[in-house]
């Protein structure tokens, strides 16, 4: 008899748990749910009290915990904290920790407006822990507290109260609170929760040996567990009934409901066989899937290393193409560069040939001169004609300075072009090159009736080749004297020098030229071709010459010019210092 | 005051007829002309030779840049010499360039030129450059000669012979036993270019050559040079009679 009862008992504290979750769920949770999520609309920005609150409505208690615990770390808000303790207390609680969540709720403060649900909470933990008396004060207080506005389930609330007097074996007080309890649960159709009210007031009856009075309740009880889909409940109910009716010596019908509770033992079992094999299967699975993972992740390996070299082999293909681009462009540039020095060979070379042309011309006319003239001379000197001999001869020398001249000219200008030439510049007397230069044209200007005026400052020393400052004198003079008419005037001079350079003027009052030559003579590598079938237009050879050397010592070429009026023909040079 | 002697080395007649012309219309004293390497160095080791004319080319070989260089050899008696020549080849000239001093002149070439090089000659081989042609000098002065510019062409006296030299402004009086004449030349510059040993300043117009001291009357500031020339010397410099051995 001992025995059964103790199995009740068990039944009864098996039953607890269920008592529990229905404290949370239904009509009373939602208000609370809404209260909450009030609460978290209210408090938009703490993120981590939405989370918080929405894993806590998810019953994912976990997440809960963890963001609860964040919210606390940062908020200061006494609402949010007591919401955040309560959170976790009740996650604690569903965990089964319960000195963790019992700490938790002694942290709720007592203005929390779901305060009451605390002390519930404690003592569902204290009949958790089989500390009815700290239950039943506990559940005692809310009862007395207990205002319409309180949202929990007063039905659960006196259940509790009666299964701790039950456990307390005040079975009087037990009796009226379990029925109040199922006054109330019958009103709100919670079959469970009738089961195991059902059953415990059963227990509570068979307790007191008043079998009359409680197997009508486990009859009540088993019938309606029927209806219900939890074997853990018809196990139960079935349990008792066997118990019952082998009490009541009434061995078939105790036999059947044992039969009965096996199979329900069975069917739980067979349940959590199928949730082993589940349970298997599920491994089964996941290695299936950590084998598909391992594959995949193989694949995925490959594929990585393809995908490397992939970009490997593109990033080479890519330096390739831009290396080949470049090459290309180079190769285009470069023929672009060929091309263009191809043009300038070809009119350097047209040029060239141009002034030989005009050279050998002018030479062939040179010589043809003489040869005549010299024929002339024959004669005259047959004839003893010695005036004309002079004249002829005078001919004849002028014809033969300006043939070497050219020449002198070509010679000069083909070293400068090859760069054969000695080239030193050193410290040098313009007044005395100068009047050496002059020297040889005293004759010629006198045949001319020229005028010569020289004035050079016989302090100005240049730094430059001395030959090639003698050609360009010499071409410049040699021009001065070709350009001028009869009577002209030719002066050399220098202007009033720089720090760095000589100005040295050669001034003619000749023909002229007009501002398109002018041009054309300081423009680089252009040959004057002969104009007018005048012979004292020649080459442009000297000009060229002269602007070249004045370049390759340093100076600079400048032409003023007005058409019969004369020219002027300012050579820059550079002044030679002493300490450089 | 002594005409220059040149020598010229050059193998073409006609050239050097022309030289020989413009030289002695100058003054210049042509010692005589070589035509190859050994007749020149025969020349200019016999004669007293002043300047060298040197054709770069004898017989189509460069002989002449060869004579500079034997004539290098010997420091003491080489002479200023320029290099004549018709071509502007480089290889030559970089090897005619080696033998310093170095100046040329370039065939054909004036009387003006001729003249021009070989002053330039003697100025780059006693280093006293810008001579000839500035106005407040015409005289360079080697070891044993005055080279003076007279007219268009150079004069050279020698030292020795000098007696004295007296200042005045801008130019000196040179008096040698035979003769007396002008130089333009600064005080300070001769002083500098004479050897110490030889001259010595008794007054601030005078300069002295030592050798040439008969007498030196020390009460009435005189000294008596040879040739009956008369000279103050100065307190100032009366110093310079410690350096002779004095007869007590």
């Amino acid at each position: 008899m001992k025995i059964k009862i103790n199995c009740c008992i068990i039944s009864i504290a098996l039953l607890i748990p269920f008592f529990i979750f229905s404290q949370t769920t239904k009509a009373i949770e939602n208000y609370f749910d809404n209260e909450v999520k009030e609460k978290a609309r209210e408090f938009k920005e703490q993120v981590n009290f939405n989370k918080a609150q929405a894993f806590f409505l998810e019953k994912n208690y976990d997440s809960t915990l963890v963001y609860a615990m964040k919210q606390l770390s940062v908020t200061k808000n006494q609402e949010l904290r007591d919401y955040c303790h309560y959170f976790r207390a009740i996650s604690f609680k569903e965990k089964k920790l319960f000195e963790e969540a019992k700490k938790e709720f002694t942290k709720v403060s007592p203005n929390f407006k779901f305060y009451y649900n605390l002390k519930i909470g404690l003592g569902e933990i204290a009949l958790e822990q089989g500390d009815f008396k700290q239950a039943l004060s506990n559940f005692l207080e809310v009862e007395k507290q207990y205002s319409p506005k309180h949202y929990f389930r007063k039905s659960v609330l006196n259940h509790n109260i009666g299964v701790c007097y039950l456990h307390l074996q005040d079975f009087d007080k037990s009796e009226k609170y379990l029925f109040e309890g199922v006054k109330l649960l019958e009103l709100e159709k919670d079959s469970k929760m009738l089961v195991a009210s059902y059953m415990d007031i059963a227990t509570l009856y068979y307790e007191q040996y008043k079998d009359a009075q409680a197997i009508p309740y486990f009859i009540k009880a088993y019938n309606l567990s029927k209806k219900t889909n939890s074997f853990q409940l018809k196990q139960n109910a079935t349990l008792n009934m066997a118990v019952v009716e082998e009490n009541r010596k009434n061995f078939p019908l105790a036999l059947t409901y044992r039969k009965e509770y096996e199979t329900w033992k069975d069917s739980l079992n067979d349940q959590n066989k199928v949730w082993a094999l589940a349970d298997l299967e599920k491994k089964f699975a996941v290695k299936q899937k950590q084998k598909e993972v391992n594959v995949l992740a193989a694949e995925n390996r490959t594929k990585v290393a393809e995908r490397n070299g992939f970009i490997a082999s593109s990033a080479l293909l890519l330096i390739l193409f831009s290396t080949g681009v470049y090459f290309y462009r180079q190769k285009i540039k470069n023929n672009k560069i060929i091309l263009a020095q191809k043009n300038e060979l070809d009119e350097l070379n047209a040029t060239k040939d141009k002034l030989f042309s005009i050279v050998s011309h002018d030479l062939r006319s040179s010589v043809n001169a003489l040869k005549t003239s010299n024929s002339k001379l024959i004669e005259n000197l047959e004839n003893k004609n010695f005036t004309e001999l002079d004249v002829l001869l005078h001919n004849n020398s002028n014809i033969a300075n300006g043939a070497y001249n050219l020449l002198d000219n070509l010679l000069n200008w083909a070293l400068l072009q090859t760069k054969q030439a000695y080239f030193y510049q050193e410290q040098l007397h313009l007044a005395s090159i100068v009047q050496h230069v002059e020297y040889n044209y005293k004759p010629l200007m006198l045949n001319k009736n020229i005028t010569f005026n020289i004035a050079v400052d016989k302090s100005d020393y240049v730094f430059a080749d001395m030959d090639s400052l003698k050609i360009i004198v010499r071409n410049l003079l040699d021009n001065a004297i070709k350009f001028s008419k009869e009577n002209g005037t030719i002066s050399i001079y220098t202007r009033p020098s720089s720090d760095d350079f000589c100005y040295l003027i050669v001034k003619d009052t000749g023909s002229g030229m007009n501002a398109a030559t002018r041009e054309q003579l300081l423009k680089n590598t252009v040959l004057l071709s002969k104009k007018k079938d005048d012979d004292a237009i020649g080459t442009g050879l000297g000009m060229q010459l002269c602007k070249s050397m004045i370049h390759k010592n340093g100076g600079q070429l400048d032409i003023e010019s007005e058409e019969n009026v004369g020219t002027e023909i300012i050579i820059t040079l550079q002044k030679f210092k002493n300490n450089g | 005051m002594d005409n220059i002697n040149v020598l010229i080395i050059e193998d073409t007649p006609v050239e050097s007829e022309a030289l020989v012309k413009v030289l002695t219309a100058n003054n210049y004293n042509v010692v005589g002309v070589a035509e190859n390497y050994t007749e020149a160095l025969q020349l200019f080791y016999n004669n007293e030779i002043d300047i060298v004319v040197i054709d770069v080319f004898l017989d189509g070989r460069p002989e002449g840049i060869t004579f500079a260089e034997t004539i290098n050899v010997v420091p003491n008696s080489v002479k200023p010499f320029v290099f004549l020549t018709s071509s502007k080849d480089r290889q030559i000239f970089e090897r005619a360039k080696l033998t310093k001093p170095f100046s040329f002149l370039m065939k054909p070439f004036n009387e003006l030129e001729i003249l021009y090089a070989l002053e330039m000659a003697v100025e780059k081989f006693y280093e006293q450059s810008n001579v000839f042609h500035s106005e407040d000098q015409n005289t360079v002065i080697s070891n044993n000669s005055l080279f003076i510019k007279k007219n268009k062409a150079l004069k050279k006296v020698l030292i020795d012979d000098i007696v004295y030299i007296e200042v005045e402004d801008r130019y000196c009086n040179i008096i040698t036993e035979t003769e007396k004449f002008v130089i333009l030349i600064s005080l300070t510059k001769i002083i500098q270019l004479l050897d110490s040993a030889k001259f010595c300043q008794t007054h601030r117009n005078y300069i002295v050559n030592s050798s040439k001291i008969e007498e030196i009357i020390v009460n009435d500031n005189l000294i008596i040079l040879k040739g009956n020339h008369k000279v103050t010397l100065s307190d100032k410099y009366k110093d310079f009679v410690k350096n002779f051995r004095i007869l007590r």
